[in-house]
């Protein structure tokens, strides 16, 4: 009988793949949490003004 | 309003120079001044944008420039190891905390440009064209940059030596597939679940 391959064939070698889906997975949550933090924090009063005195010019 | 539309896209901007400004200078101290810098240079530079075109990359390549134009002069050499005190909030437990450093100095061993091109498209989602656009190269280039930066930064933690140890463990907790014993589901303080 014939082997078919091409059913056989979609599936990917397990475990390197997952271990650099889990790697990238890590690599995206951990840089998110090194930078977001920065996102979040107020913006500093004095560049505010000094966009703000660039407006009113 | 024109002129309007074009302070508060300043604005609106300015959490993400934050964040380029600190992947390039690795200090938070730096960062802040950049960002300074950078939106002076763009007040400064008001009537040479054009409306209506993208605002976004043209104040991120400010900051690029003005970045690259301070390392010519200063020659900075800052300390690798300024990962923001905020990552190591008291929820994360201690292994994640260990891992965030590690991953800390690896980010801060990348050259530069490989540096911002992984920040900008993972933490702020830009796409490849964009980041061509931004930093002045081709798109290949671009992917080219985060592909590299990535492969480096898995290399150093999770590859040999003292800096691996503990990314490796954090990154097998992960990579665990669900298996038989199926209902031990990563831990919340995992740094794969964040």
């Amino acid at each position: 009988m014939k082997q078919r391959k091409d059913k056989a064939t979609s599936a990917r070698p397990a475990k390197p793949t997952d271990a650099k889906d889990a790697f990238d997975v890590w690599l995206q949550r951990s840089l998110h949490k090194l930078f977001d933090e920065v996102a979040k924090e107020p913006v500093p009063a004095d560049l505010l003004r000094l966009i703000e005195e660039d407006r009113e010019k | 309003m024109a002129s309007t539309g074009f302070h508060d896209q300043i604005v609106a901007i300015l959490p993400k120079l934050r964040v380029q400004a600190l992947a390039l200078t690795r200090n938070r101290a730096a960062a802040e001044d950049l960002v300074q810098d950078a939106v002076c240079n763009a007040l400064s530079a008001h009537e040479s944008f054009i409306p209506g075109t993208n605002f976004a990359a043209w104040m991120h390549r400010i900051l690029r420039n003005r970045f690259i134009s301070n390392l010519r002069k200063r020659r900075d050499t800052t300390d690798i190891d300024d990962v923001p005190s905020s990552a190591f909030s008291t929820e994360a437990a201690h292994e994640d905390r260990l891992a965030l450093k590690e991953l800390g100095k690896a980010m801060n061993r990348l050259p530069s440009d490989q540096r911002e091109a992984l920040v900008m498209v993972v933490v702020h989602g830009m796409s490849y064209e964009a980041l061509a656009e931004v930093t002045g190269c081709a798109v290949g280039t671009a992917k080219s940059r985060v592909f590299r930066a990535r492969r480096q930064l898995e290399a150093w933690l999770l590859g040999e030596g003292q800096e691996a140890g503990t990314a490796r463990a954090a990154a097998a907790q992960g990579a665990r597939p669900a298996d038989a014993r199926g209902r031990r589901t990563a831990q919340r303080s995992s740094v794969f679940t964040g």
